[in-house]
Order: structure tokens, then sequence, then C-alpha cells
């Protein structure tokens, strides 16, 4: 595919409409991707993506229990450091340390001693390894780095020498969609609206609510003769969005309108077909709860949707802690390590061994400056991220857990940014693989940075 | 479909357009602004415009205006459309700047306050623990948005809290006067300079609780403590000057090796960092408190030099703010505003994004350039004057050419809040009060818009966002589909239904204080008599076309309309009541409505 630069080339005059047809129908007949020529999966799998939007300081959500790296910790973190005997202390050690968790996240700690949850340290966004603050200077960084915008992006497309809006989960759906052909529904399922990860350059999320069925109908018209005057309608509308228009934002709105109804349909019909679910949820829980209650009603409802590969989003806003971090990551870790709990105990009051086909993982802007700017942080680089799930061997903390001093050489700011040691194409190629992606299309197609990284398995899916 | 049946379409679009003008009544005035070349959907150069030209010479085209209406308000009915045309829409523009802004949303909100202490102490409660609610500030900017003439200020003030972005979430919510008194800050500077705009965003302490640059103290590298580089970052990559170098016309300056030239990295923002330092609350004697009291978020902050970082800081463009002793706060912060204020990215880069605000997504770099133009100088050597970047904007050829239906890549998707207003607005949304109550939450949660409600610093959406498809394909971008979804379309459809298809109110109303009693008094309607009036007559293409000068500026094609009016003429005749309802709500939701060219 053709992918121009932006820059306003497209001027009311200078542009032939001849061309702009064309390219138009050329869309319009909708290029599909070659797929896997490997039979598709029949067995279900489902990913769930958190993203915690703002930048997670998550040195103070995994961070030193031990004495002498608590040391290190409480002396580069000072005023921002959680004291030694309120960290959770976790089993196992990773790089000879002991490590703990956030007093908030006792759930997250339970999962984690039962096996069911692992966390992946000092990750990022990286073009190519680099090894240390010497090869900061010298090698390719990623694009806008240190910056929300574009860091947010790079997680969810894990191409950081690029900028586009296409993400690894659309990507990863591109190929597998077609194991989903008579679902008429995206197996990109968004809690949170239109998103990069779940972009792909053949398939868009479909978006749902937490609120009822999880997507409202066209209400009806309740007055007199409303048979005739719904009917007038419906067909007008069905005829003004399938008509074909002359300008490109008359027509995406149009298409994106025609599926829209199309879906809500199908959707609402197997969600109802699937009727209550038990639940462990209440409606008075924070917001990520409740979108994770309606990812496991979906889930439970896959077989009426005719899915069998499902992926997930939803985002929790708000972490972007210059100011205030002890007190709000006090609230906001409580709830995502309450919200990731209940979800899997629903999965298995629901079906039992559910939560094993189910994978769930935290990404964030960035990891936050080791160093305090009074009562918050910066932005900064690695970070650490949350891997839940059955599948998930649990009890670990995998990848590098860094020297949190500020004279190690990973260390590229004296404000304490540090360099990722695990690239987001590592974890993800993992994930990726566990979903059904093949080793040809990993590389090809859905991660094509990876290959530039250490191809040995981090281990916490294989 | 071929290039000759589009050249068709064209025509018969045209066709309709001129119809039109004929059938509305005779409007005699100054015309159009006279140096600018005006065509509507309409090309003026036909022979049957000889028809409607009046004793002047010039055409008053209904349309034309509509369509300009449509950029520079938030919704303008067929009263007002008659009025700008009759006086041209130079003047109009010269008189709408020469405007005061007609009341502050702070007082209205404190207003609104003093009525619920008043409820509760004829009742014998404790006042003291009355304050002001979050719905007090969404009642105040429908309240100005419905009821004031400033129709230009109030379209730009909502395009700016889009670019210079505070927001309720996550905590501004519970200060309801922070968010009131933002919002005056900057329809006050809607006209101004945007030197004064620049200033009054930094030093305003919801921006400062906002971006965190609040209570922002010097470095103490004995504890490791560094300044906050929060706004540092933000005033650079979003209020001012963006991430590349640009040219005039919006494009990319590029090194060597054809790569885009950074205009800042992360030594800039630590520099810029020590710049935002010691400064705090406006009424506070003593650094590094919390607001005393909510009145605390509407002064200014001022500045604490002795928590003010010293020493040298390097700017932009190799500028050196100097060692001043002793330190002088407000200077630094003075030389760092003149500092991003003059460098040439800010006409380009905040151009490009008001263009996208008010007119359309893709402008082309020739508009971007005259609009630029318009920033450095506003023709009396005076740079960053906002009237004349604003009238460049919305006169400017490119805004003013009418497309045709083959301008496959022209318009904008109508953003939601914008749709609300414009039907509000069309259709003379009003209460036997005069009060609009409206909280707006079923529509926020439905479309993700309210009034400095976006989820973070970039918006509901970001400027450069390319929905996957024909978009994305010819390198085009198109912002508002970022909130474009399966919630959103049918949020939207829906709650259009709520107010067109049924008489539902068109306002999410809510009382002022506990034990308020809302009566039909507060219900807030659209006046759709004499569109429903027009339908149960038969009148079914005087209907669509009085809908396609109010709401699609002439834009409608041939297609939609016969489409409409094949559901209309079948709607049996003692539904006939339904014919006007139906008409606008299918309207508003076709893409002939929803992408405004």
């Amino acid at each position: 595919m053709n992918r121009r630069k932006f820059i306003g080339q497209a001027s009311c005059a200078a542009i032939g409409s001849i061309t702009s047809m064309n390219t138009l129908y050329n869309l319009m007949a909708s290029n599909r991707l070659a797929m896997d020529s490997s039979a598709p999966p029949n067995d279900y799998k489902a990913l769930v993506c958190i993203l915690l939007a703002g930048g997670n300081d998550s040195f103070n959500m995994l961070m030193p229990k031990g004495n002498a790296e608590y040391d290190e910790y409480a002396l580069t973190r000072s005023n921002l450091a959680i004291p030694q005997e309120d960290i959770i202390a976790l089993s196992g050690t990773n790089n000879g340390r002991s490590l703990g968790l956030h007093p908030s996240m006792t759930d997250a700690a339970a999962m984690y001693e039962a096996g069911d949850l692992a966390f992946v340290a000092n990750t990022g966004t990286l073009v190519e390894p680099i090894m240390n603050n010497i090869e900061y200077g010298q090698k390719q960084r990623p694009i806008g780095l240190f910056s929300h915008s574009d860091q947010i992006e790079q997680w969810q497309t894990s191409v950081p020498d690029k900028r586009q809006a296409v993400g690894w989960g659309g990507r990863m759906a591109d190929l597998l969609n077609a194991t989903n052909s008579t679902s008429g529904i995206s197996m990109n399922i968004s809690l949170s609206g239109r998103n990069v990860f779940q972009s792909g350059n053949n398939v868009l999320e479909y978006s749902i609510s937490n609120r009822g069925n999880g997507a409202s109908g066209i209400e009806q018209i309740g007055t007199g003769d409303a048979g005739i005057l719904n009917r007038l309608r419906n067909t007008a509308v069905d005829s003004l969005m399938s008509d074909i228009y002359g300008n490109v934002f008359k027509e995406t709105f149009a298409n994106l309108s025609t599926k829209t109804i199309a879906s809500q349909k199908i959707f609402e019909a197997a969600m109802e077909q699937t009727g209550t679910f038990p639940t462990i949820f209440s409606d008075e829980d924070p917001t990520l709860s409740r979108n994770l209650r309606m990812m496991a009603r979906v889930i439970s409802s896959a077989q009426a949707l005719n899915q069998n590969r499902q992926i997930f989003f939803t985002t929790f806003g708000g972490w972007d802690h210059h100011d205030e971090l002890l007190n709000n990551q006090q609230y906001m870790l409580g709830v995502v390590s309450r919200a990731i709990n209940q979800f899997y105990q629903a999965l298995e009051l629901a079906q039992p061994g559910l939560k094993n086909k189910v994978t769930l993982f935290t990404v964030s802007d960035f990891g936050r400056t080791l160093t305090s700017n009074g009562n918050g942080t910066d932005h900064a680089w690695g970070g650490n991220m949350i891997v839940a799930g059955g599948a998930v061997k649990g009890k670990e903390v995998y990848g590098t857990y860094p020297e949190l001093n500020l004279t190690n050489d990973l260390v590229v700011s004296r404000r304490g940014n540090l360099i990722p040691t695990t690239a987001t194409d590592q974890v993800f190629a993992e994930i990726a693989k566990w979903f059904g992606v093949s080793d040809t299309n990993l590389n090809d197609y859905v991660l094509p940075n990876f290959s530039r990284f250490d191809q040995t398995p981090l281990g916490f899916l294989l | 479909m071929n290039r000759t049946t589009l050249l068709f379409l064209s025509f018969l679009s045209f066709y309709y357009s001129v119809g039109h003008a004929q059938n509305g009544p005779l409007v005699i005035g100054a015309g159009q602004f006279s140096d600018v070349e005006v065509t509507s959907s309409s090309q003026s150069n036909n022979t049957q415009d000889d028809n409607t030209v009046q004793a002047n010479g010039f055409l008053p085209n209904l349309t034309a205006t509509s369509r300009f209406l449509g950029q520079a308000t938030l919704g303008a009915n067929y009263q007002t459309i008659v009025s700008v045309a009759d006086k041209g829409e130079e003047q109009w523009l010269d008189e709408q700047f020469a405007m005061m802004p007609a009341f502050t949303l702070e007082q209205y909100v404190k207003d609104l306050t003093a009525l619920a202490a008043d409820s509760i102490l004829t009742r014998g409660g404790d006042v003291s623990r009355i304050e002001p609610q979050l719905r007090y500030w969404h009642f105040g900017w429908w309240q100005y948005v419905m009821t004031t003439q400033d129709l230009l200020r109030s379209r730009v003030a909502l395009a700016l809290s889009e670019i210079f972005v505070i927001s309720e979430l996550p905590q501004l919510r519970d200060v309801p006067l922070a968010l009131a008194n933002y919002y005056d800050m900057l329809m006050r500077n809607s006209f101004g300079n945007f030197r004064d705009l620049l200033e009054d965003v930094t030093f305003h302490p919801a921006m400062g609780v906002y971006l965190t640059h609040m209570n922002n103290p010097k470095a103490n590298p004995a504890i490791n403590q560094f300044p906050d580089e929060n706004y540092a970052r933000e005033i650079m990559q979003l209020f001012s000057i963006g991430l590349y170098e640009l040219n005039p016309d919006g494009s990319r300056k590029l090194d060597g090796d054809n790569n885009p030239i950074a205009t800042y990295d992360n030594e800039t923002i630590q520099e810029f960092a020590k710049i935002f330092t010691g400064m705090t609350w406006g009424d506070n004697f003593v650094f590094g408190r919390n607001a005393t009291r909510e009145q605390s978020y509407t002064t200014p902050m001022q500045m604490f030099n002795f928590w003010h970082e010293s020493g040298p800081k390097t700017l932009l463009n190799g500028t050196v703010v100097p060692d001043r002793n002793p330190v002088d706060g407000l200077a630094d912060v003075n030389d760092a505003l003149d500092n991003l204020f003059n460098h040439p990215n800010v006409g380009p880069f905040i151009g490009r994004l008001l263009i996208q605000r008010l007119v359309k997504s893709n402008p082309s770099p020739e508009y971007i350039a005259r609009v630029t133009a318009a920033f450095n100088d506003n023709g009396q050597g005076v740079r960053g004057d906002m009237k004349a970047f604003i009238k460049a904007i919305l006169l400017d050829p490119e805004a003013r050419t009418c497309p045709n239906e083959d301008d496959a890549f022209g318009g904008m998707l109508r953003e939601p809040m914008v749709r609300y207003t414009h039907a509000a607005r069309a259709f003379d949304a009003a209460s036997e009060e005069g009060t609009y109550r409206n909280r707006m939450d079923d529509f926020y949660n439905l479309t993700f818009q309210r009034p400095l409600g976006s989820p973070s610093v970039f918006n509901f959406f970001q400027s450069n966002y390319q929905p996957i498809g024909a978009v994305e394909e010819n390198g085009l971008v198109a912002p508002e589909f970022q909130i474009t979804n399966s919630v959103s379309i049918m949020g939207y459809g829906n709650e259009l239904h709520d107010w067109v298809m049924r008489d539902y109110d068109v306002m999410q109303l809510s009382s002022v204080f506990n034990g308020e009693q809302l009566t039909t008094y507060h219900r807030v309607n659209l006046d759709l008599a004499y569109l429903i009036e027009l339908g149960e007559q038969g009148k079914v293409d005087e209907l669509i076309e009085r809908l396609d000068l109010i709401l699609t500026h002439g834009q409608m094609t041939p297609k939609t309309k016969s489409l409409i009016k094949n559901a209309l003429v079948d709607i049996p005749e003692h539904r006939a009541d339904y014919r006007g309802r139906m008409a606008i709500f299918l309207t508003m939701i076709s893409p002939d409505y929803l992408i405004i060219r």
C-alpha cells in the first residue's frame, strides 16, 4: 500500500477529481491481505490490552523490597519512596534482587503468588537495542522520546521509528480476522473507542460501551403508525449511508455508519442469546472494572458471535503524575489490581478454565523519571508492565530489573530516565505467538522490527 | 459513476441552490466583501443569476452566507443568515470583533451558587456547605452560546479551548469556577493578541494545576529533585511551535538528509522547565500551599523569586536568558514567552490548528501561508493580532469558495458539540424561563464531547489523526474521526432522535439546588413549528430546500434530497406532522450534513 506523507496535498483545486475517484474506488474494492496458508485455529483465545494512559510511574508499582536494593531506591526517589515496610514482598528474585509490590495491590500480589500474574521489568520502545548511555548517543532512538503523543502511539504500534496509525493488535487482526469471517463483527472490540492498537490496515475496532448490552440500536419511533414511520426512516438511513459519495470524508462517515448499524444488530442478538452473566462486579465499581465486566460478558458470548479470536482494549487514563504522585497512585493502582482480579474470577465463574484462554497485559506511555520534581515525576522511558492470565507463567518477574541509582550506565539524564532493557517487540512477540501468529507473519507483518532484538523468548507465556 | 456524471450532479446541485435563492425573501444590501471572490455551490457566472442580482449588482447569496456562518459560528438560524447576507461577511466580522463579552461565565456560576445558597438559607439550612457545582459551568456555557449575539467569539473560544486544553478530568471538575474563569480568559483573548493569550494561559491557575507548573520549585540536587518538565514540554509541543521546524506554508523544513528538523530536544525542555519555577496561587502568601478557596482559581499565579531557578537558561534559536541578579522570575517567563511567540513556527502551527477547527481538515500550503502572513503582520506591523488571524482564516478564498461535489478532499467532519449547538441555534431552542440548564452528561457519555471535557491535553482528537482507509490512503487527516465510532455514531443518532423525533427536551435539564422543582417553565424545546407546518401542507420540496439552506448550507446533493423526499412523501397523511421531524432527522444524520465543506 502506498502511504504518502501528510501535509496539505489536497487543496480544493489542486487535485483532479479523476485521480481521487479512482483512489476511492480502489479502496472500495477493499484489498484483503494475503492470509496465512495454514488452517485457521479453531480453539478460543482472547487478548486484553489495558492502556494506562499518561505514563504510569511503574518504579513505584514494582520496586525493591530487599534491604540493599531498597536503600538505593529510597535514595534516588527521595520523598517519593514508599516505606519499605509497606511494600508487599513478592516471591523469587530478579537479577539477584528481592522485589515487592505497591501496598494497594494486594489482589495482584495474590494472583502473582497463585501463578496467574507476572511482570516484565524495564520494558520500553526501542528501534534497535541500546545497551548503555554511550550507545544512546550513537544508535537510532524512538521518534519523540519522552513525549506523550509519540510514546503512547509507539506502545500500540511497536514501530517506534515511524509515526503511523496502524497498531500491532490491528495487524494481528488483519491476519486472524479470517478465522471469524462468519461473525460480521470486528474481532477487535474496544471499550474506549477508537485507538491505535486495534487499528489494522483492513480491520477497525468495534466500539461498545459498558452499559446495557454494550451496543444500543437506533431508537424506535414510538408513536401511532410507528411501524411505517420506523420503516421509512430506517430505509432512508440505510440508503443515505450506502450511497456513494465523491468526498473521502463523506464516504468514510457513510461506511462507518453502515458498519455500525449492521454490527449492532449482530452484537445485540449475540449478547441476548448469552443472557445474564454471573459476576462478582458491581455497578458501583470504577469504570475500569465495569469495562472488564463487559469484556468478560463478550468473551462468554464469543460462540454466539462466531468468534474464536478476540482482542479487547480499554484505556484507564490519568497517570501523568507530575504532581500528587503518591496519593493518586495509592488509589489508581488499587483500581487496576482489583479490576484484573475481578475479571479473572468472573471468567472462571462463567466457565472453569476460561482464564487459561485469556491473556491480559498493561501498556503505558513510558516509565517516569526516578527523581522527583517536588511531589511528582516527569516523562522517562523504560517501565514495568503486568501480564496476567492462566496461560501466564506467574510468580516471576521477567526481563531485567535495573539498578535504581543514577550512576548506572542505563541512565540517560540526571533526572533518572532509564534505557529499556527489554523492547516492546520482545514482549509482544511472545503474546502474538501464543495468540496464533506464525513466525513468518510475525516478522514480516505484525512486528516488523522484532528481528533486530534477541529472539530468545522471555518465557512468560511459552 | 464517471466524471461526466459528477459534473452533471454538480450542475443539479447548482440548479437547486439558485432555485432556492429565487424562493427566498428579497434581500437588498451591500452584498459580500469586495476583495475576495465569492462563489457558492452555485457558480455565479450562470445566466440564471441575473434573476436574483439586486440593484447594487451583488448577489445576496444565502447559501454562501449560511456556509460562512457554519464556519464562523456555533449555529445560525434563518433570520441570522438573511441578516448577515444583507450586511456582508466582512462587515459582520468587524461588528463581531467590536463586541465586548456579554457576561462572564464566572459570574454566572457565582450567581447560581448564590441562588442555591438563598434557597438553603430560606429553609434554615447550612449555607457554608454550598459550593459551585460542575453543572453550573455547563449551564453558563449554554446560556452564553444561546442568548448572546457574540457569535464569532463563541465559536473561536471553543476552538481555542481545543488547542489550549485544560479539562474537567481528572480533577478540575471539582472546581467549576476554575473552568468558567479559564473559558472567560479564552473568550477575552479571542480577539486580542496571541502573545497576551499565551501569557494568560501560562499564568492561569487552572492551567498551573492541570499541567502542574503551579508550586513548581527550583532544583534541589542534594535530594535528586528537579523542576517539573510538564508545562515546559506542552507549551512548545501544543501551544506554540510544535515538534518540527516549519516553513510559512506549514510544510516541514528538511535537513541535508531530507529529514525533518526537531524544534527542541530534552535539554531544551529542561531549560524551559527552569523558567516555569516559582509560580504559585495569586492569593497566597506562601509558596507550595494548596488553594485556600475556589476563588483562588480565578487569580493569575504570582512569582516567588526565592523558589525560581537562578542562573542562565538557554532557550530556542540560541537565545539565552541572562543570569539575573537578583533573581527575577517574571522577567525570565517574559523572555521565554517572547522567545516562543517570535518563533516563525507559531503562524503556520497555530494557523493550521485554527483552520482545522473552523474550516477544513486539510488546508493547502498556500492557504496556510496566507494565514501565516496575517499572523506575522496584521498590515500595521503587529504580530499575533487575533482579529487579522481569524479574518485571514475565514475570508481566505479557500474557505470562501464553495466546493463542487467532485471536491474529494475538502471539508471536515463536524464535531459533535458543534452539531448540538447548531441544532439548538438553528431551531431557536428556548425555554419560557429563558435559561439553558443543560448538564450534558448523556451527550458527553454518548459522543465523548463537552466543553473543557477532553480526556487529556491532546484534546478530544489529535490534529494529525488519520482514520484507516481512503483518508489515510490519500495522505489526509481527519481529526474528528478519532471520536467517531460505533458508540458515538449511534449515540449521536439517538440524541438527535430525542431532540427532533420526540418532543423531548433538547437539553438535559437539571436543577440548581436540591428540592428545586423543574417545570414546563424550564423545558427547552426546538421551535419546529414552521417546518412541521410545511410538512403538513405537503410542501416537501420547500421543506427540504429550507433545511438545505440552514443545515447543509446548499451542499445537499440531489441524491440525498431525493432519498429524504422518498421517505417524506410516503408518510401517511394523518401523520403528516412527522414529515418535518423526519426531514430534520434525516438531514442531520446525512453525510452531506456531517461533513461541512
